[in-house]
């Protein structure tokens, strides 16, 4: 697993403001703009990728249905 | 319960009633509720001692319950009466003043209102004077349990756990039919969150409901995939809020691993079960929001927005080497305006000597044209100055002769008197006469005029040849 496929979204976004910022600030060089841009790239598809999976459509279950189907799978 | 004695006494009704009934009536209703209430008001006024709970203020009356482990009643004081309670209850006598879950003593007796066409009845007890008894036995229980938990350390571990901004599945304890279920989908809506949503339902009031919401949260932990889970229930009085204060229910949700926002009850309530959850919210539409920390549809608007702006970033880190031509052409254009410019000022500086004696020509025709201007006008000013002079001489003159004429008058006569003896012309008018040569010389002696011969005798009036003899 990598390290930004472990990264929660609340971190990857924070990350994502933090490179922008530094990108903002014209401080980074050449090299480190482009990794920069790279990673940010990465962590927005981590981001995207949550909120595509909380923006389909919402699924409801019910607990005890839940229970036990997970019970009826339990070999 | 017997008929209301006015109305056993009145005349029989015009409306026949119900076919077969060995009941009396029927009687309108507005004159037996009357007599219910004459009936109740008759009732002896008594003493009663239980816990005050729900008190709340109206406009003219205040109302609470006053319950005990077997039965409670409605009571209602009004605001006259309760502002003398609470006066005697802040004075060095009184007991404090009644809140919530204090036992109190009440005296008043039994009241009813008949209602009408558009209000409805209720019955209370007519409060009269109040005391406190001391602290309520459940308050105290309650917050004995409090520190209980608090002094093991109970109250921080879910508030320790971390409480997901976008979780993908959320657990939800509610009532199945309650307002909270509503309240919660809209919340998420409004969100724009539509992930997984797993219900948990289960009785959120009476002594069933704390072993329920234990079972329910067991079963969400043993999911798995729950983040984040819910128990949520309206408004109620404290008492219809006890399940939410249960010991075990309270222990197992602060060892629970998945985080737990509560709300129960309105924000003026407050149960063990806020105070050892993650989160506590007023409302279940607080619940969800807080479930779900940001807004989705914001967070994909701001995502997009984020991508764009590392695009644009990733295209300026680049864009100097397409445009390292340009910067080479540029630099051209650059170093031919520094040649010409280098040339410009040579071509200035080779034309500087001849520039220089022009202007030193210049500058001497100048000063000569001002010196002759200078001398014309000395001397201009010169001959002024002489004909001044002359002009102040000649007057000088002038006066000086006339000066001299008028002061001399006598000497220049003697003067002319003088002359005049001297003029031969005199001489001649008295007779004499002058020897002259014929060229006009004159001939003083007789010897001279021998020698001349031919001789001129002048006379006064005139002249006249003369020869002398021999």
């Amino acid at each position: 697993m990598t390290e930004s496929q472990s990264m929660t979204y609340e971190t990857a976004a924070a990350r994502v403001e933090e490179i922008i910022r530094r990108l903002d600030s014209g401080e980074a060089s050449l090299d480190e703009t482009l990794a920069l841009v790279q990673e940010g790239k990465t962590l927005i598809e981590l981001c995207a990728g949550e909120l595509e999976s909380v923006g389909a459509a919402l699924e409801e279950l019910r607990l005890d249905e839940l229970v036990a189907r997970l019970e009826d799978e339990t070999p | 319960m017997t008929t209301p004695a006015p109305l056993a006494a009145s005349e029989t009704p015009a409306d026949p009633g119900i076919p077969g009934s060995a009941l009396a009536g029927p009687f309108p209703v507005g004159e037996y509720a009357a007599a219910l209430r004459r009936q109740l008001r008759s009732f002896a006024h008594v003493q009663l001692v239980g816990e005050l709970v729900n008190l709340r203020a109206a406009r003219a009356r205040v109302y609470f319950e006053l319950r005990d482990g077997t039965g409670a009643i409605s009571c209602a004081v009004w605001q006259r009466d309760w502002d003398q309670i609470l006066a005697r209850a802040g004075g060095a006598a009184g007991g404090g003043v009644p809140v919530n879950g204090m036992q109190v003593v009440i005296a008043g007796g039994c009241d009813f209102y008949p209602g009408s066409a558009t209000s409805s009845p209720s019955f209370s007890f007519s409060v009269t004077d109040l005391r406190v008894a001391g602290e309520g036995d459940l308050l105290a229980r309650i917050d004995r349990l409090r520190k209980a938990l608090d002094a093991e350390g109970l109250l921080e571990l879910q508030r320790r756990l971390p409480l997901p901004l976008l979780p993908r599945t959320i657990g939800v304890i509610t009532g199945e039919s309650g307002k909270a279920r509503d309240d919660i989908l809209a919340a998420l809506h409004r969100r724009g969150w539509a992930g997984r949503l797993v219900w948990g339902f289960a009785p959120v009031q009476d002594r069933h409901a704390a072993p329920a919401i234990v079972r329910a949260l067991g079963d969400l932990a043993a999911v798995g995939e729950v983040e984040v889970a819910i128990v949520a229930r309206g408004g109620g009085s404290l008492a219809d809020l006890l399940c939410f204060c249960d010991e075990t229910l309270c222990r197992t949700v602060a060892l629970l691993g998945v985080p737990v926002i509560a709300s129960v009850g309105h924000h003026t309530d407050r149960t063990l079960l806020d105070d050892v959850a993650a989160v506590s919210c007023s409302t279940p539409t607080h619940a969800a929001e807080a479930a779900v920390g940001i807004d989705c549809r914001r967070a994909r608007a701001e995502a997009t927005a984020a991508a764009a702006r590392l695009r644009d970033h990733g295209r300026r880190a680049i864009q100097p080497r397409a445009s390292l031509p340009v910067a080479a052409s540029r630099l051209r254009d650059h170093g031919r305006r520094a040649v010409l410019a280098r040339a410009r000022m040579l071509a200035t500086l080779s034309r500087a000597p001849a520039d220089h004696l022009a202007r030193q020509r210049t500058r001497l025709h100048q000063q000569l044209r001002e010196a002759r201007a200078g001398s014309r006008r000395r001397l201009a000013g010169e001959h002024a100055l002489t004909q001044r002079r002359a002009l102040v001489l000649q007057r000088k003159v002038q006066s000086s002769l006339l000066d001299c004429l008028r002061r001399h008058p006598n000497e220049l006569n003697q003067l002319a008197l003088t002359l005049a003896a001297h003029d031969p012309q005199r001489t001649l008018e008295r007779g004499y006469a002058l020897v002259q040569s014929p060229s006009g010389e004159p001939i003083s002696t007789a010897a001279r005029a021998r020698e001349t011969a031919d001789l001129r005798l002048r006379f006064a009036d005139d002249t006249v040849p003369a020869r002398v003899l021999p």
